[in-house]
């Protein structure tokens, strides 16, 4: 364990902290961009968070210590899994052996979870309904996620994301099999559905179809501007893991100098840019589903796994 | 037998386009519009041309060329042609009665799928086959025979029907073309036409149906007339 290791995994943490907001505010840019309006820069996200921190924090009366710890155990949740993910080099650094895919997996679900808890906590009506809509959509997708891990570790006969990575990268039969093509749809149906993106539900506020913003509308203030940032690292977190993993395993620092995770750094900002050029593309031509249809894309990324484990029978 | 030792960029094709028409066959269990039924259809009967066709072309078997146009000719225009008449005659756009919700047979789909997986791999492990595009073929062979059951099962719409028969009938010739791609060509040209007399007999059906029961839904039909 050398210095420079430690230093390129806060280097990690650190990328996926402060370039979270830039994705945020360039797919929501683009979107503007595409639908003819001016859109707000996107650096907006940046500017909601330092104002945000500046507001004053309300609490409500019935709210009890859960509703304090909530935002914090997410965030640092979300501060957590980027130790874990090939984040900017392709090598597995030191504390990168405390969890394999599915540990990921079970940390940003706990993360998630708390927010639920502090949905309810507070007792309001929107909160009830928010955590309730959200755990449904969960029981929905989980099996699918489960699923996914399945074919990866299927595919790479291991469940660590450098191995995926070293290996999609090194055999171009197994990137372009039917096997890796049908994971990375079903992947793209569940980053959709875990990011707020429009076949499911849009982002947008106080509306009675809303899910994510249900669960956080008692929040205000600084613990408000941490549920936001969450939430941001959330979809930073897995369009990190996948373009690096599964989709784009390419442009990743090899030996780890400062100059060759810098090139990672921008790389990343790129793929992610590609990929939500494409998420753009899915929420201007989709409209939103009745909620009683949301199972729909759901059951389709459920059947694609299952293709892609029926797949990975040649070899 | 040749699919033993295929070189792995045929082994890949065959398999892509095995898996692509076994997810057509699921837009057809999901789908609720009989038009959209009937579009899958044509394309996984033209996949399956191609398929024949590659097989052909890697294993050097003549006759599959003239098989696979054959099959695109029958099953990939006329057939679809022939119930597209039907549809356009009844004006029955979509299915009115579902009995399982389209995610739900989705669903259940999937697990028919990793039932034929499971099959076609203990099978596969019995010959010696593990790991070949045999296992492969074996298992989208199974599942779209199982999910063509499916489909009768819960449709009741005659035109369901007919396409439920049609897409058990695809998967046994997909399956057979991997499987055992010698297969004489009288048999191939048998099949054919056998399947031109199931749409036309179908068709006929549909027509006493319209006449007598006023409807093509096979709800209609509870009565035992002796």
């Amino acid at each position: 364990m050398t210095l420079r290791d430690i230093l390129l995994q806060i280097a990690q943490v650190v990328t996926v902290l402060l370039f979270a907001p830039l994705i945020q505010g360039i797919i929501l840019q683009f979107e503007e961009r595409i639908q003819r309006a001016q859109g707000p820069g996107i650096l907006q996200p940046y500017r909601d968070l330092w104002k945000l921190f500046h507001k004053q924090l309300v609490v409500p009366k019935s709210a009890s210590w859960l509703f304090w710890v909530a935002p914090v155990v997410a965030f640092t949740c979300m501060l957590t899994v980027p130790l874990l993910i090939p984040v900017l080099t392709n090598y597995p650094l030191p504390l990168s052996d405390m969890a394999d895919i599915l540990g990921g997996g079970l940390i940003l679900t706990f993360g998630s979870f708390m927010i639920l808890l502090a949905g309810l906590d507070s007792g309001s009506a929107y909160g009830g309904i928010g955590s309730s809509r959200a755990v449904m959509l969960g029981i929905l997708a989980e099996p699918a996620l489960i699923l996914v891990f399945v074919g990866i570790t299927l595919l790479a006969k291991s469940m660590l994301p450098f191995v995926v990575n070293h290996l999609l990268v090194r055999q171009p039969a197994v990137y372009w099999g039917p096997a890796h093509l049908f994971l990375v749809f079903a992947f793209f149906i569940l980053l959709l559905v875990e990011t707020d993106r429009l076949p499911v539900h849009s982002s947008t506020h106080i509306e009675v179809y809303m899910i994510e913003e249900a669960r956080i509308l008692e929040y205000s203030g600084p613990l408000l501007a941490l549920l936001k940032w969450t939430a941001m690292m959330k979809q930073f977190i897995l369009y990190t893991i996948f373009c690096n993993v599964l989709t784009l395993p390419w442009g990743l620092s090899i030996q780890g100098t400062a100059l060759g995770a810098a090139g990672a750094a921008v790389a990343l900002l790129l793929k992610m840019v590609l990929v939500a050029l494409i998420v753009v593309c899915v929420e201007t031509a989709q409209s939103r589903l009745r909620f009683y249809r949301y199972q729909e894309p759901l059951a389709a990324s459920f059947l694609l796994a299952i293709l892609a484990i029926v797949a990975n029978q040649l070899r | 037998m040749l699919i033993t030792h295929l070189n792995p960029l045929a082994a890949s094709l065959f398999s892509l386009l095995a898996i692509v028409s076994l997810l057509l066959s699921f837009v057809m269990l999901g789908s609720r519009w009989l038009r959209d039924y009937l579009l899958a259809f044509m394309l996984e009967s033209w996949l399956i041309g191609l398929l024949s066709a590659a097989v052909g072309y890697f294993d050097h078997y003549r006759e599959l060329y003239l098989i696979a146009l054959l099959t695109v000719i029958f099953r990939g225009m006329l057939l679809p042609y022939l119930i597209l008449r039907i549809i356009r005659r009844l004006d029955v756009d979509r299915e009115l009665h579902v009995v399982l919700a389209p995610s739900s047979s989705l669903v259940v789909g999937a697990l028919l799928v990793i039932f034929a997986f499971m099959v076609a791999s203990r099978l596969g492990a019995q010959l010696g086959l593990t790991g070949t595009v045999a296992v492969l073929a074996l298992t989208v062979m199974l599942s779209m025979k199982l999910i063509g059951f499916l489909m009768l099962a819960v449709r009741h719409e005659a035109i369901s029907q007919i396409l439920g028969l049609l897409v058990l009938e695809n998967g046994i010739f997909l399956g057979s073309q991997i499987l055992v791609p010698g297969m004489p060509l009288l048999i191939e040209l048998v099949i054919l036409f056998d399947l031109l007399v199931v749409v036309v007999s179908f068709s006929v059906l549909v027509r006493y149906l319209l006449a007598h029961v006023g409807s093509t839904s096979s709800r209609e039909l509870k009565r035992l007339v002796g």
